[in-house]
C-alpha cells in the first residue's frame, strides 16, 4: 500500500512547488494510471514514491510518503528499491550492462536472490515481455522499443510489491504497448502488485487502469475510475489531455441527443454505444 | 524524390535489419512508416539521408545514389529529426541552435539570420534560453525548428511525438503539416496510429525488415490482417467502423463502413439513425 499524506515538494533549483499538498492512498494490487500535461508534476510524483525524492533530488520536502508502512524519507534507497521497482523515462540512463542477460541479472544478483531462483525469474520475465530471443543481444544493438522492453523485464524479474513506471511505452509499437499493459494488469491481479504508471496514451490507461489520476500544477486534479474521469472531457482538454476517440465519439453522439448511456472507455464500449443508437 | 531499389542494410555482423526493400517517395508526399519495434523503420530513415549506406541495392535521392553523395550535401536536401531531441541539440542558446546549420555550412548570411528571427517568432521561442533547460516538448520543437529553418526539400522524422503531451503533439504536428502544405516531402516513423490517421497521406508497413504493405493511409489501416501481422492497432474510429460491419453485415455499403474520422463517423451514424426512423414511419 502507498500512503501519501500532505506531500509538497520544491526542487532546490526550482521556484514553484513541483508537488502541492498531495494526499493519496493506493491499496495493494491497484492499477493506477497517472497522466497530465508536460511539467505538471507526474514524474516528481513517481520520484516521491520510489524515494528518488527526497534522497537524490535535494529540496524542500513536506508531508510523508509510506510504502507498506515504511516512511520513504527515513528508509534508505537500497531498502526502498526492494519494495519499489522503477522504470525511468530515460531508458539509457537505467541500463548498466552491455548484454541483455547481464542487465537482467544485475538487480537479482545485487539483491542476493537465491541462485536457483534466478534462472527461472530471468526466463519468465523475458518470456512475459515477449523478448526471450533478445537474451544474448548487445544492448547497443537494440532499438529504442526493444531497450524499453528489457528495462521493464529487468524490473519485473524482481517481482517488487510496488511497480512505478514512467512512460514505459513511449517508444513501443501499439501491440507491444498493449502487451505491457496486459502484463501490468496481470501482475496487479495475480500477484497483488501495486502498479503506478505514468502514461500519455490515455486510451491505454482508460482501457486498463482501475483508477486514473490527472495531475495538474503539482496537484491531483481528477481522481477516479476511468469512466468517471473521462466524463470530464472539457477539463481534460484544458489540462493537455485528449480523450480517446472512442470516448469522444460517444460524447458527440450524446451531445446530439442520440445516446444517453454511460461514458465509453474503449472501442468495445463505443461499438456497443453505436449499436444502441442504430438499433 | 527518394527511391529504394532492392535495398538491404545491416549493422556490423548481424543479420540484415532491412531486407530487399523497394519503394519510391515522390516530392510533396506525406508518408508514414509503421510497424513493430525492430522492424527496420529507423534504419530505413537513416538510409534515406545517407547516415547509413545500403549493403545491397541502391538508395537514390533525386536520382543520385546516396553512396555517391557526401552526407553534408545530402543533409542540405534531407533534414533529419532524431527520435531523441537531445541527440541533436548542441548549442548554448536557442538562437545559436537555430543558426548551427548555417554556421556548419559557412552560410550564416543576412538572409539566414532573418530566417532564424522569423523562426524564433513563429515558434514563440525565447532566443536566449538555454536549450537543455527547456521541457521535452519545447526541446523537440526546437530540434524540429532547427531543421525547418534550413528549408530542406525533404524532412525525415523519427517518432516526432514520442513523450509529448497532447498540446505539444498538436504544436509539433501542426508545424509539420504546415511544411507539407508548403510542398515539402515528409517522411515519418510513428507509433501513434491516431497521429498517422490525422496527418499521413500514405502508409508503408514494415515487418522484420521488409516492406509488407504500402498505400493510401486508410486503405492500409483498414486491413486487419496487415495490421495484426505488423503489430499495429487500427485508429479507434476505424476500429469501431470495422467491428460494426463485422457484427452487422447489413451496414456494409453504408457510410458507417467507410467512416475514417470522428466527423465522418458521427455524420454517418446520425444519417443512419435518421434513415431508420424514417423507415419505421
Amino acid at each position: 500500500m502507498i500512503e501519501i499524506s500532505n506531500l509538497s515538494f520544491r526542487y532546490r533549483e526550482g521556484e514553484d512547488l513541483a508537488l502541492r499538498n498531495v494526499s493519496l492512498t493506493i491499496p495493494s494490487g491497484q492499477f493506477v494510471g497517472v497522466t497530465g500535461a508536460a511539467g505538471s508534476g507526474k514524474s516528481t510524483l513517481t520520484y516521491a514514491i520510489n524515494g528518488i525524492v527526497p534522497h537524490c533530488y535535494p529540496g524542500d520536502f513536506y508531508g510523508a510518503v509510506r510504502i507498506d508502512g515504511h516512511d520513504t524519507a527515513e528508509t534508505s534507497l537500497t531498502d526502498l528499491s526492494r519494495l519499489v521497482g522503477s522504470v525511468c523515462q530515460d531508458i539509457d540512463s537505467q541500463m548498466v550492462s552491455s548484454v541483455v542477460e547481464d542487465e537482467m541479472l544485475f538487480g537479482l544478483e545485487n539483491f542476493g536472490f537465491p541462485k536457483d531462483e534466478i534462472e527461472g525469474r530471468v526466463t519468465r520475465a523475458l518470456a512475459d515481455m515477449g523478448i526471450s530471443d533478445l537474451r544474448d543481444r548487445a544492448i547497443s544493438s537494440l532499438s529504442g522499443g526493444q531497450k524499453q522492453k528489457v528495462a521493464v523485464a529487468a524490473i519485473l524479474a524482481m517481482e517488487p510489491a510496488v511497480l512505478v513506471l514512467d512512460e514505459p511505452t513511449a517508444e513501443l509499437d501499439p501491440a507491444s504497448s498493449k502487451g505491457v499493459f496486459d502484463l501490468l494488469a496481470r501482475y496487479a491481479r495475480i500477484h497483488g502488485t501495486t502498479v503506478v504508471v505514468v502514461e500519455q496514451k490515455i486510451a491505454l490507461l482508460s482501457a486498463y487502469a482501475d483508477r486514473i489520476l490527472i495531475v495538474k500544477d503539482g496537484g491531483v486534479y481528477l481522481d477516479g475510475a476511468p469512466a468517471d474521469v473521462l466524463a470530464h472531457a472539457d477539463e481534460l482538454r484544458e489540462s493537455g489531455i485528449n480523450c480517446p476517440r472512442a470516448t469522444s465519439l460517444a460524447n458527440r453522439l450524446r451531445a446530439r441527443g442520440l445516446y444517453a448511456g454511460p461514458v465509453c472507455r474503449n472501442v468495445d464500449d463505443a461499438v456497443a454505444a453505436v449499436e444502441e443508437v442504430i438499433a | 524524390m527518394i527511391r529504394f531499389d532492392h535495398v538491404s542494410a545491416a549493422y556490423a555482423v548481424q543479420t540484415p535489419v532491412v531486407r530487399d526493400a523497394s519503394f519510391t517517395i515522390d516530392n510533396g508526399e506525406f508518408v508514414a512508416f509503421v510497424g513493430t519495434n525492430g522492424a527496420g523503420k529507423s534504419t530505413t530513415m537513416r538510409l534515406c539521408n545517407g547516415l547509413l549506406k545500403p549493403t545491397a541495392g541502391r538508395v537514390l535521392v533525386d536520382g543520385v545514389p546516396t553512396t555517391e553523395l557526401r552526407t553534408s550535401d545530402l543533409a542540405r536536401r534531407v533534414g533529419f529529426l532524431f527520435q531523441n531531441p537531445d541527440r541533436q541539440i548542441c548549442c548554448k542558446t536557442v538562437r545559436e541552435e537555430l543558426e548551427f546549420g548555417f554556421r556548419a555550412q559557412d552560410a550564416l548570411t543576412d538572409e539566414a539570420r532573418a530566417r532564424v528571427d522569423a523562426t524564433i517568432e513563429r515558434f514563440g521561442f525565447d532566443a536566449n534560453a538555454e536549450p537543455y533547460l527547456l521541457n521535452r516538448g519545447t526541446r523537440q520543437l526546437l530540434a524540429l525548428a532547427s531543421i525547418i529553418v534550413m528549408e530542406p526539400d525533404t524532412i525525415i522524422l523519427d517518432e516526432p511525438t514520442t513523450g509529448l503531451d497532447f498540446h505539444e503533439c498538436e504544436k509539433v504536428m501542426g508545424a509539420i503539416a504546415d511544411l507539407h502544405t508548403r510542398g515539402k516531402t515528409i517522411v515519418m516513423v510513428c507509433h501513434d496510429m491516431e497521429v498517422v490517421a490525422d496527418y499521413a497521406e500514405r502508409v508503408i508497413v514494415m515487418t522484420a525488415g521488409e516492406v509488407v504493405a504500402s498505400g493510401p493511409t486508410f486503405e492500409v489501416l483498414r486491413q486487419r490482417a496487415v495490421l495484426e501481422r505488423a503489430g499495429l492497432i487500427a485508429p479507434q474510429v476505424v476500429d469501431v467502423s470495422l467491428r460494426l460491419v463485422e457484427r452487422h453485415p447489413e451496414l456494409a455499403g453504408t457510410p458507417i463502413a467507410t467512416a475514417n474520422t470522428l466527423d465522418e463517423m458521427v455524420a454517418a451514424i446520425e444519417a443512419y439513425a435518421a434513415g431508420a426512423k424514417e423507415a419505421a414511419r
